[in-house]
Parts: structure tokens; C-alpha cells; sequence
């Protein structure tokens, strides 16, 4: 971080391909969708770019930029009303190739619908701790809550997930 | 439930069946009560919270994504001051002209209706101005 603050270019370039991965992959799952969650990293980025003079080395870079990442999330929340459902990248406008594509697709959407549907600290912690696989105390840290309340809210979140999911059965 | 078989319930309905979300602490706790006959309900019932989860994997991102990224932060502001200076510059022209005609008009003993109507109204528009 303290080349990327000198404006060292080979340095950021280092510190993105390193972070872009997971945070594409948290992002995606907080907002629903690939195209939103490219350009919020990217802002995310931009913001790091920008303000890393002002870095404060207290926490990891990847506990620091999750909250950046996070704080995105809520904006974008908070700017549209539901959470926006793209069309998979990968189907094309016309009939699916296969049935088994469509039954696939049709159970990523469903799952996507039920994490959208969580408040959105729940979400966070679902995200963060089974999808990310950050540890207890870094996804408290994230989230700037104890590590009890974090065990609550992926409680909570879970047993939200877990009557979704009966209620499509009857 | 004894407090053992509590706590193994609580950290399958928090972080799941599988033992590697669970908080480093408690991973013996799951060792010692995952294959009991209590231990093993627990764990299916959380497993099928785990497997709705599992069928969202994400993609990997795009490498053109890093390079958009690099780019957006590295690319030059646009050049501003040139074309302030190009418009202060105009202004400071215009101005000038029209400070010329109003200061000659207003030195003359009469006024210089012909140049006035040429410069700011036209012809046409003298009698609105009483000329």
C-alpha cells in the first residue's frame, strides 16, 4: 500500500489481480448480480487508488477493503429499490440448449432470490463466513460487531434460508 | 441437551456442517460429537442448508476486469485549464469590442446610432431604442 500511495502503478497493478477475485465473488453474492458487483469493485479500486495516501495500516488491506466493499453494497442498496436480477452471462436470449441448463440456472436463481431476500447484515455474514470463508474474528471485524453477534446474525440468516427453502417444497 | 451438545447444535445452525467454518475453538467439539447419534441429525439438517448454499458458485472474474480497472486509474484528467483559457480569452474579446463601442458612442457629441445598430441591435432595431 505504500508503493500503491507513491502512485507506483506496478504496485496496484500487484494489489488488484491479488483482491479482485475474492472481491468480485462477495460483491456478486451481496448485490445479486455480475455486472453491478464489476463496477463497484471497480469504484472500490478507484477509491483505493485515490485515497491511499491516507491508508491507515491498523487492519489487513483484505479486512479494510471488505468494509469498503460492503459499504458499497449498502449505497447501492439504499440507490435501488429491489435488488436487480440479471440474466445468466452465459444463457443466451433464445430456448436453453438443455433442459439440465435450465434446471441449473433455475436453482442459482433461486438461491440468489433467498440470500437477496435476507436483511442485509445477515447476508453479510452468510457471505462472508460461508461463501468467503473469512474467519470469525476477521468477518466480525468486517461487519464491527462482536463475534456473538456475528454467530447470531448467520443464525438468524440460516434459519431464514432454511424456511425458504420448505416453502418451496409445499 | 447437555451444554456440549448445545453448543454442537449452535455452530451447525451458525456456520454449517463442515467443520472448517466453524471457530477454531470449537472443531474438537465437532470431532467428539459428529458421528453420536444426536451429533449426526444436527449435521444432516445443517448439510441441506449447505448444499442450497453450494449450487451459487461464483465465476471467476474477468482478467479483462483487471485491466479496466487499471486503466480507469491510471488514464490523464482531462486537460481543464486549456480550455478555461480559451474561453476567458474569448470573453476578454467580446468584452473589449463592446467596451470600444460603448466608450466611442459615448464620446461623441451624438451619438454614433449607425455604428451602435451595427454592432449590438441591427437596423431594424433602432426605433425600439428611440433611434
Amino acid at each position: 500500500m505504500a508503493a500503491v500511495a507513491r502512485g507506483d502503478a506496478a504496485a496496484f497493478r500487484r494489489l488488484v489481480e491479488r483482491h479482485v477475485g475474492w472481491g468480485v465473488g462477495f460483491v456478486e453474492r451481496m448485490v445479486g448480480g455480475r455486472a453491478d458487483a464489476e463496477d463497484l469493485v471497480q469504484t472500490a479500486f478507484l477509491r483505493v487508488w485515490q485515497g491511499a495516501a491516507k491508508w491507515q495500516p491498523a487492519a489487513k488491506f483484505s479486512t479494510w477493503f471488505y468494509r469498503v466493499l460492503y459499504n458499497l453494497c449498502i449505497d447501492h442498496f439504499r440507490a435501488h429499490a429491489a435488488p436487480t436480477e440479471e440474466l445468466d452471462e452465459e444463457m443466451p436470449d433464445a430456448k436453453p440448449t438443455t433442459e439440465e441448463r435450465l434446471v441449473a440456472a433455475q436453482r442459482v436463481d433461486r438461491v440468489r432470490a433467498a440470500i437477496a431476500s435476507l436483511p442485509e447484515r445477515q447476508r453479510a455474514a452468510i457471505v462472508l463466513c460461508y461463501y468467503q470463508e473469512l474467519s470469525q474474528s476477521d468477518a466480525a471485524a468486517m461487519l464491527e460487531v462482536s463475534e456473538g453477534a456475528l454467530e447470531s446474525l448467520l443464525s438468524r440468516g440460516r434459519a431464514a434460508l432454511k424456511r425458504e427453502m420448505q416453502s418451496e417444497l409445499h | 441437551m447437555d451444554k456440549e451438545l448445545e453448543r454442537f447444535k449452535s455452530c451447525a445452525e451458525a456456520y454449517g456442517a463442515n467443520p472448517r467454518r466453524w471457530p477454531e475453538a470449537d472443531r474438537p467439539l465437532h470431532a467428539r460429537l459428529a458421528l453420536t447419534h444426536e451429533g449426526t441429525a444436527i449435521l444432516a439438517a445443517a448439510e441441506r442448508t449447505d448444499l442450497f448454499l453450494d449450487v451459487w458458485t461464483a465465476a471467476p472474474a474477468r482478467a479483462a476486469l483487471a485491466e479496466r480497472i487499471l486503466d480507469a486509474a491510471t488514464e490523464p484528467a482531462p486537460p481543464r485549464r486549456r480550455r478555461g483559457l480559451a474561453w476567458s480569452t474569448a470573453a476578454f474579446a467580446v468584452s473589449a469590442v463592446f467596451g470600444f463601442v460603448i466608450g466611442f458612442t459615448q464620446v461623441q457629441d451624438e451619438p454614433s446610432s449607425e455604428l451602435v445598430s451595427q454592432v449590438l441591435v441591427g437596423p431594424a432595431g433602432l426605433p425600439r431604442i428611440g433611434l
